[in-house]
């Protein structure tokens, strides 16, 4: 049951295909070609702008459309001096299998660590210096005084974030192609949410549209809070990789949903992330202890409570999880929540006939559904007429008319 | 509101107006009739599962009390709907410190479902019960009384409302079914009182669905009423979760919770019995009985009856997982 992240699925095959930053990739792709005709003054490219811009695509995407090699060295791997100069600087100056081109990537400079990739930044300029082959660099901020020696060596470009104007029509090409509705407003309000971000934009409209196939506000504002830090994916993405209960814990920062959806997005998806299932058991056993931290809250008002709930649901999932999982396994939207939202409606209707029914027969209304609406419910299946009668007397028929013919379809 | 329509729910049809019609609980309703006599009673505290006629009890003695229209000196709240502090404060206030105009020189206020109300609020209404005690006698109603304060339970005579005996059920549905004039079959009111188990309103609930079958009430008629959650249907949620689907196992949980409406507590009940019948290990089935007490306990406590739920599937399909740490 994979299915391929958008994120992976709809990367531009070519620099051409990319949204929006057509200036600057121009001005990227001149330089590289400027390449076949001798080496440029400048020989890296400082390609900066935040996360999710498309500073690794673009790069991959030029490389590729002219059959090169790409090189390419990121934020995981060790970067010391040495090991910089083993891959880089040998791939930098040795000459490729077949005299093809070659392109040097060295992703996120400014995550370089001082201490551990000890004689970095010197060997970067180095390899600068002697490069026989492009080399790209990319930052997320520019004005990190780590890497200042390095800014004054390199053709600085940067990328901006996607825009509604280049991100509407992407996102409207790619939703067609998965047969998705959509509308405009939808759209605008994802790309300004995730502050057009790519991937998070990629991940959440993924994510919206698999419970329907539609995509318009009334999926978006499942995601609540206007002003929400991070996609709800990012936050489940900490809960279920962390291995420890302060990186757990750190997800609730960057999220701002509330609590009880939070919870339930990690009791929807839990099972799909945590594949084994001794260590399922633990995590559902800790959302389970948090949502009796949950109920107290609710009989009690004690809300000092909450951090115990928080804990258990967040770190309790996250140590119960010891296997990281293998692939990447889509995120999937809460039943209870999608349920509560398509049937908000027969909700408030249920309660105006639980009130009907419980003004009849001295129970509360929640105790009214319970007792008897499935009496009713068999009524209006087996005999009309006795059906009719009864919501006659409750002074409630078009409501139960209502409710019970929605419930049949 | 003056409805001239005779009611079409039958627990309403047949529920009794005085405490002379009251079926069983003969104790108690001799205890009330009592009070009834003297013109006199003290607070009440009527405890017992549902349906076994505390509600009833509590409006026919105040009919006995008052006559026919007691509707101004008597006053019926639901706590479920209407409790906190606030209708304690306002409400029941208002209601509580006018007095009486009738013969009896006090009101009744019944508050059923009083074990739903938060600890904060019983104490409200401990004060507001002591303050106007001269005007205004209180009935509470409750499942279990060890959820009302202590304070009130001291202030309260307890009755204790017992599960019906099946004969008194199934004399019960035999009155209704001839009234109404129903097709049955004795078998058909034996598996009636069989699901009911002492609680009547569940009885006669069962008894009025039956029969808009045309079939009438037979076995049959009566297992489709109950059976819309056949005991399969739990049996299959937990062997999905035997065979280490839990996904598999919670669907089939929102399933019954869903569709059937089935309550937590239910589902609970039915898997303690189903238990037994599984294939696994003595040992085990011990183990599971611990398990399921633990959540029905939580359930009471107000736990999320989904998420309980699956803590149990999650368990049940990690057992059955081979490569399992021991």
């Amino acid at each position: 049951m994979t299915v391929e992240p958008w994120t992976v699925k709809y990367r531009p095959g070519t620099s051409r295909d990319v949204a929006g930053n057509k200036t600057a990739i121009e001005k990227l792709r001149e330089w590289i070609d400027s390449w076949s005709e001798g080496r440029p003054t400048k020989r890296a490219a400082l390609l900066y702008g935040p996360a999710g811009v498309g500073k690794t695509t673009v790069s991959e995407a030029l490389a590729q459309e002219r059959g090169w090699d790409l090189v390419e060295i990121n934020a995981s791997d060790k970067r010391s001096g040495e090991i910089l100069s083993k891959i880089a600087g040998l791939a930098s100056t040795q000459s490729t299998l077949f005299s093809k081109g070659r392109l040097i990537l060295l992703d996120e400079v400014d995550g370089v660590n001082l201490r551990e990739d000890h004689g970095a930044i010197t060997t970067i300029l180095q390899i600068i210096k002697d490069t026989q082959y492009p080399l790209v660099l990319t930052a997320n901020d520019p004005w990190d005084p780590k890497i200042r020696p390095l800014r004054e060596a390199c053709l600085q470009i940067e990328l901006k974030r996607l825009g509604v104007r280049d991100g509407l029509p992407l996102l409207k090409s790619i939703l067609s192609k998965e047969g998705v509705k959509t509308t405009d407003d939808a759209l605008r309000f994802i790309i300004d949410k995730d502050r057009g971000d790519i991937r998070s934009i990629l991940n959440d409209i993924q994510l919206l549209s698999g419970r329907n196939r539609t995509l318009t506000m009334d999926d978006v504002n499942l995601l609540s809070g206007r002003d929400r830090t991070e996609s709800v994916f990012e936050v489940l993405r900490v809960i279920f990789n962390s291995r420890t209960v302060a990186a757990a814990r750190r997800a609730l920062s960057i999220s701002d949903l509330d609590q009880e959806m939070l919870f339930q997005w990690i009791f929807e998806n839990a099972p799909y992330q945590i594949p084994k299932p001794d260590e399922l058991e633990r995590a559902i056993s800790a959302l389970a202890d948090a949502d009796m931290y949950f109920a107290r809250i609710r009989k009690t008002q004690s809300w000092h409570l909450l951090s115990y709930a928080l804990d258990l649901m967040t770190a309790g999932v996250a140590v119960a999880k010891q296997t990281p999982t293998s692939g990447w396994v889509p995120m999937k939207f809460p039943q209870r929540i999608s349920s509560m939202s398509r049937t908000r409606m027969s909700r408030d209707l249920r309660k105006r006939v639980g009130v009907a029914i419980g003004q009849k027969s001295h129970v509360s209304a929640r105790r009214a559904q319970q007792l008897y609406l499935p009496l009713i419910r068999f009524a209006y299946e087996h005999s009309p007429e006795k059906f009719e009668q009864i919501a006659v007397w409750l002074e409630a028929k078009d409501e139960l008319n209502e409710m019970l013919s929605a419930e049949l379809k | 509101m003056l409805t001239l329509m005779e009611p079409a729910l039958w627990t309403e049809k047949y529920r009794p107006k005085t405490l002379g019609e009251i079926i069983d609980q003969e104790e108690i309703v001799s205890r009330l009739q009592e009070f009834v006599k003297r013109a006199a009673m003290p607070h009440c505290l009527f405890a017992g599962p549902p349906g076994t006629g505390k509600t009833t009890a509590a409006l026919c003695l105040a009919h006995d009390l008052f006559g026919v229209r007691f509707q101004d000196v008597f006053m019926e709240l639901n706590a479920s709907d209407e409790r906190g502090i606030d209708v304690v404060r306002t409400t029941v206030k208002e209601f509580a410190r006018m007095a009486s105009l009738s013969s009896v020189p006090f009101k009744i206020l019944v508050l059923d479902e009083a074990d739903n109300m938060t600890s904060d609020a019983q104490s409200a209404l401990r004060r507001t019960m002591e303050k106007y005690t001269d005007t205004c006698r209180f009935v509470l109603c409750c499942n279990y009384s060890g959820r009302i304060i202590e304070p009130i339970q001291s202030r309260c005579a307890l009755f204790r409302f017992t599960p019906l005996p099946d004969e008194k059920i199934v004399e019960n549905l035999h009155r209704i079914a001839k009234n109404e004039g129903l097709k049955f079959t004795e078998t058909g009111l034996k598996s009636i009182v069989e699901v009911a188990e002492g609680d009547l309103r569940k009885s006669i609930n069962t008894l009025q669905a039956a029969s808009s079958m045309s079939k009438g009430i037979t076995e049959e008629s009566v297992y489709q009423v109950v059976g819309r959650a056949k005991p399969t249907d739990v049996h299959e949620m937990l062997n999905h979760a035997l065979k280490g689907d839990f996904i598999k196992a919670r669907e089939e949980l929102r399933h019954l919770l869903v569709r059937y409406g089935l309550s937590g507590s239910e589902i609970v009940r039915q898997i303690h019995s189903e238990i037994f019948r599984l294939a696994i290990p003595e040992k085990k089935r011990i183990d599971l009985v611990e398990a399921v007490g633990e959540i029905d306990f939580r359930l009471v406590q107000g736990g999320d009856e989904e998420v309980q739920l699956s803590a149990l599937l999650a368990k049940l399909a990690s057992e059955a997982y081979p490569g399992r740490k021991t």
